[in-house]
């Protein structure tokens, strides 16, 4: 149970990195200086904060950030500049705004009270604008608010003499608000010092099994401290669970991309910021759960150097948002409907090449292909036929591929019943295709019914293969992975051909050692950690990382989970391999985070999870799930891809020569 | 003293593929067999509201893989299996075909492995149940263990109840099921203090004679 050589340190020098530029930050420009004739008082002003509507540089949208203090409450305030004066970016170059004043009152903060942000986010990308993210206790984000000037850190240090602030435990990023479960920590900002305010960790922290506890880091001592008790030093149990800049906590990152595409995405966001919302609150519970613990993280005040150097980020930064100006940031693409046969001929060249694979690829990704086109383009996917082969090599293929088939299969079929009873192994084989054939989509039409002939045509597809991969043989599964094969292809030999080359890709699902499947799980379990550390972390505590709810999603790629034509659907969209060819561990973290509110405010064990998770099939509404897939996948990028060990089935095996199902032994059929 | 608390009892359902498993949890909780069901993959989970003694329970039934495979797979990140699926079990039932020889040989590789796996407490008087299943199959003319070997078997493993059933035609499940049940709460220790003839009768089935059916 070691995770810890799963995680490099490299953000620990990250994190000393921002620490240092914590120390050497100037303080002085912003805070404290400006005043207000007004009864109440600035106490912090910033110019040049703006918001980005959308990915277009025209519409963003600048202002100023101000905290107001009002007797004993202070208020949030930001206020866009008038239109004619946003059309000049960041550098004072003029652009060609299309911001309305309209749209920058949409966007205006007026005054919110600092007791009702639940917390922020901050952001400091060495390259790029700094910018935080204001989440409001009603489970309401602002979109982010970018810092042209930089100056987030000292935003956070001037916010927090005026507000109870603590780290998230979690996520060193995040800055928790008004976060009173802790007595001790109620106390001690009743006292109202500034600075430093040990924060009690979560409950991972403590199990000796949490691979975090063991990392100790050092932590400067506190300069500003007037009891002189504060500690000096703690853990900081989350620092492994980052991963490189910029994708570090994409299960934030996440949040942050979809807060950005607001104006496109409304309802999508919202959905997420309320989930977000519930995750605090789930960590609250867990904090309070352990108000006992007593290593500490320490908030330090940033030393303040009186050279105040300008940091070099803020110099280098560029208008181009080197991180988010991708347009695939909107929430998962619209589908599109299925590839069509006026489509394909104008796809193909007229000796039948496929002229741009990738496209095609695209193509069947968002939208599928009709199912009288299957036939044809099923085996393009599937490897049977190379992409740049022409009608005329690929019916020659057929016919040696025909009879090729024939002849494997003659050798089963000559086998006699006196030969049989002296052949234990085969009988044994045969006697559990026979078993699992009758009992695979009986209820399509195409399978109904007693002595039906698709049904023997199962059968004898399935045992032909056992002799073609002797050593794999037949497992369980392999029925329902052939059924929709067989029912595109209505030819046996095709069929098994299209069966071989899937096999080539899913047949380590079925090694006897379980690698193929172990090493999915565990890479899907590193996705969940990556896209949605609460409910990563849900599993860990409920001792359900194993994630074998999940075995029979990955085994047969959802056959069992959606209606047959759904099934055809999803696994072609599934063998383009377009954005990643392990797109269904998206669509299970998809399917997960889809019910991670119930699974975690249900607390389900593992025995609960499996059987609701065993439940979902046929409720699952696979349209949906596509498109969030597609945005998990996207967002998580490099991060996501790095999750995967090589090798991780369906990518084809690293050492093809060695003996793929070698470790059978004689139990397996 | 019953108790109203509505308790949760956790059975194990082990044997060869194609014995009929998910044919008898379905005519058990459905009361129909169809020819449809779908090869289990990875674990099927029903659950059925029973009431034994005039309390209420909630009965938990797990068909499940056999797991030792997965687990000498030796990848350390994953805890053993075993410990997830068969924590809390409260009763392992035993299945096997009376027209198959070698799903009647297994059922001493399936009983070893629920013990290695789940490792009770006391090993020697975890409850087990034993059913030969499809016992309607021609007649009864392509059976190849006979009864009385089954309950030899039984006999010699510190007499587990033994039943045959149909899970087709609804032979003897209802009342398999109820010794199930009741078997799996005898293996509740909490309740044993307040149910003190429940004791008595754990005691008392074990030194009767192998005989056919639920002795409680
Ligand atoms: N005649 C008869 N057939 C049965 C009986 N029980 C099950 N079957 C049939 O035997 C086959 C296997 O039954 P299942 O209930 O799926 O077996 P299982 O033990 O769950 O098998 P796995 O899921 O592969 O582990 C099916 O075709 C059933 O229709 C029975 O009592 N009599
Ligand atoms: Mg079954």
């Amino acid at each position: 149970m070691h995770e810890t050589e799963q995680h490099d340190l490299s953000d620990d020098a990250d994190y000393a990195a921002s620490q240092h530029q914590e120390s050497t930050s100037n303080l002085s420009c912003d805070s404290g200086q400006a005043t207000d004739p007004t009864e109440s008082e600035v106490v912090y002003s910033k110019e040049n904060v703006a918001i980005h509507p959308s990915q277009y540089a025209s519409e963003r949208i600048s202002g100023r950030l101000r905290i107001v203090k009002q007797g004993s409450s202070s208020f949030l305030s930001w206020i866009p500049y008038k239109a004619a004066s946003n059309a000049a970016d960041s550098l004072g170059r003029s652009l060609n705004s299309s911001v309305s004043d309209k749209d920058i009152n949409l966007y205006t903060i007026k005054a919110v009270s600092l007791s009702d942000i639940c917390s922020i986010r901050r952001h400091i990308p060495t390259l790029g604008w700094q910018y935080i993210i204001v989440v409001l206790s009603s489970g309401l984000a602002y979109p982010p608010l970018f810092f042209y000037n930089g100056g987030v850190r000292e935003f956070l240090a001037t916010l927090r003499h005026h507000v109870f602030i603590v780290r998230s435990a979690d996520d060193t990023n995040v800055f928790l608000l008004n976060d009173f479960q802790d007595p001790l920590q109620k106390s001690l900002s009743s006292l109202e010092l500034p600075g430093v305010i040990p924060v009690a960790k979560g409950a991972s922290l403590h199990n000796s099994s949490d691979p975090g506890s063991s990392i100790v880091d050092s932590v400067r001592v506190n300069s500003v401290t007037s009891s002189g008790t504060s500690s000096v030093s703690g853990y900081r149990g989350r620092l492994k669970q980052k991963s490189h800049d910029p994708a570090h906590d994409l299960s934030i990152q996440v949040l942050e991309k979809f807060s950005l595409v607001t104006k496109f995405a409304r309802e999508a966001t919202s959905q997420i910021i309320r989930e977000f919302q519930d995750t605090h609150e789930l960590l609250y519970e867990k904090k309070q759960k352990n108000s006992a613990a007593l290593p500490s993280v320490t908030i330090s005040q940033p030393d303040v150097k009186p050279n105040g150097t300008q940091r070099k980020e803020d110099l280098v930064e560029t208008p181009d948002m080197l991180e988010f100006d991708k347009p695939s940031l909107v929430w998962g693409k619209q589908r599109q409907p299925p590839l069509t046969h006026e489509e394909w001929e104008t796809l193909v060249d007229s000796e039948g090449r496929v002229m741009d694979s990738k496209d095609l690829r695209k193509r069947i990704f968002y939208g599928g292909v009709e199912h009288n086109l299957r036939k044809e383009v099923w085996k393009f996917l599937l490897g049977f036929y190379e992409y740049d082969s022409t009608y005329a090599e690929r019916e020659y293929l057929e016919s040696m591929r025909k009879s090729e088939y024939e002849t494997i299969k003659s050798q089963w079929k000559s086998i006699s019943e006196v030969q049989a009873k002296r052949f234990t192994k085969f009988r044994e084989r045969r006697g559990l295709i026979e078993k699992d054939v009758v009992r695979t989509d009986r209820s399509i039409p195409y399978y109904e019914g007693d002595d039906n002939l698709h049904v023997t045509a199962l059968h004898d597809i399935l045992l032909t293969y056992s002799f073609y991969n002797f050593d794999l043989g037949y497992c369980q599964g392999m029925s329902d992975l052939l059924s929709p094969i067989l029912f595109v292809m209505r030819d046996e030999s095709e069929a098994f051909w299209s069966f071989v080359a899937l096999m080539e890709r899913l047949g380590p699902n079925f090694n006897r050692d379980q690698n193929g499947m172990h090493s999915q799980l565990f890479a899907l379990s590193k996705l969940v950690e990556l896209l949605d550390h609460p409910l990563h972390n849900y599993f860990r505590q409920a001792d359900c990382l194993n994630y074998f709810f999940c075995f029979r999603w990955i085994l047969i790629q959802f056959k069992r989970e959606f209606e047959y034509d759904k099934v055809m659907h999803l696994w072609e969209v599934l063998w383009t391999h377009y954005l990643s060819e392990h797109f269904h561990l998206y669509i299970c973290v998809a399917v997960l985070k889809r019910h991670r509110m119930k699974i975690m405010g249900e607390q389900m064990d593992f025995d609960t999870l499996l059987k609701f998770i065993n439940e979902l099939s046929g409720e699952i509404n696979l349209d949906a799930v596509l498109r969030d897939a597609e945005a998990l996948c996207v967002c998580a990028g490099e991060s996501g891809a790095a999750c995967i060990p090589p090798g991780t089935p369906p990518s084809l095996p690293l050492d093809l020569d060695a003996g793929l199902y070698a470790q059978q032994d004689d139990e397996v059929l | 003293m019953a108790s109203r608390r509505r308790m949760l009892l956790k059975v194990i359902i082990l044997g060869d593929s194609g014995v009929g498993k998910t044919s008898l949890m379905n005519q058990y909780v459905n009361k129909k067999f169809s020819n449809q069901y779908k090869a289990t993959i990875g674990a099927d989970f029903l659950t059925k509201e029973i009431q034994v003694e005039d309390r209420l329970f909630t009965l938990q039934m797990l068909i499940l893989p056999f797991l030792q495979i997965w687990d000498t797979a030796g990848q350390e990140r994953f805890q053993s299996l075993g410990v997830a699926f068969y924590r809390g079990a409260d009763c392992c039932v035993l299945v096997y075909d009376v027209n198959v020889v070698k799903s009647f040989d297994n059922l001493n590789n399936w009983r070893e492995e629920f013990l290695i796996q789940a490792s009770p407490s006391d090993p020697e008087n975890f409850p087990f149940v034993v059913l030969g299943n499809k016992i309607d199959v021609d007649g009864g003319n392509s059976r190849v263990v006979s009864e009385k070997k089954a309950k030899a078997w039984c006999a010699s493993k510190g007499n587990i109840p033994y039943f045959e059933t149909s899970a087709k035609e609804g032979i003897n499940v209802e009342a398999a099921f109820e010794c199930i049940a009741k078997n799996a709460l005898k293996n509740e220790p909490e309740e044993e203090i307040y149910l003190p003839d429940t004791v008595d009768m754990a005691g008392s089935s074990r030194l009767q004679s192998s005989s056919s059916g639920c002795e409680c």
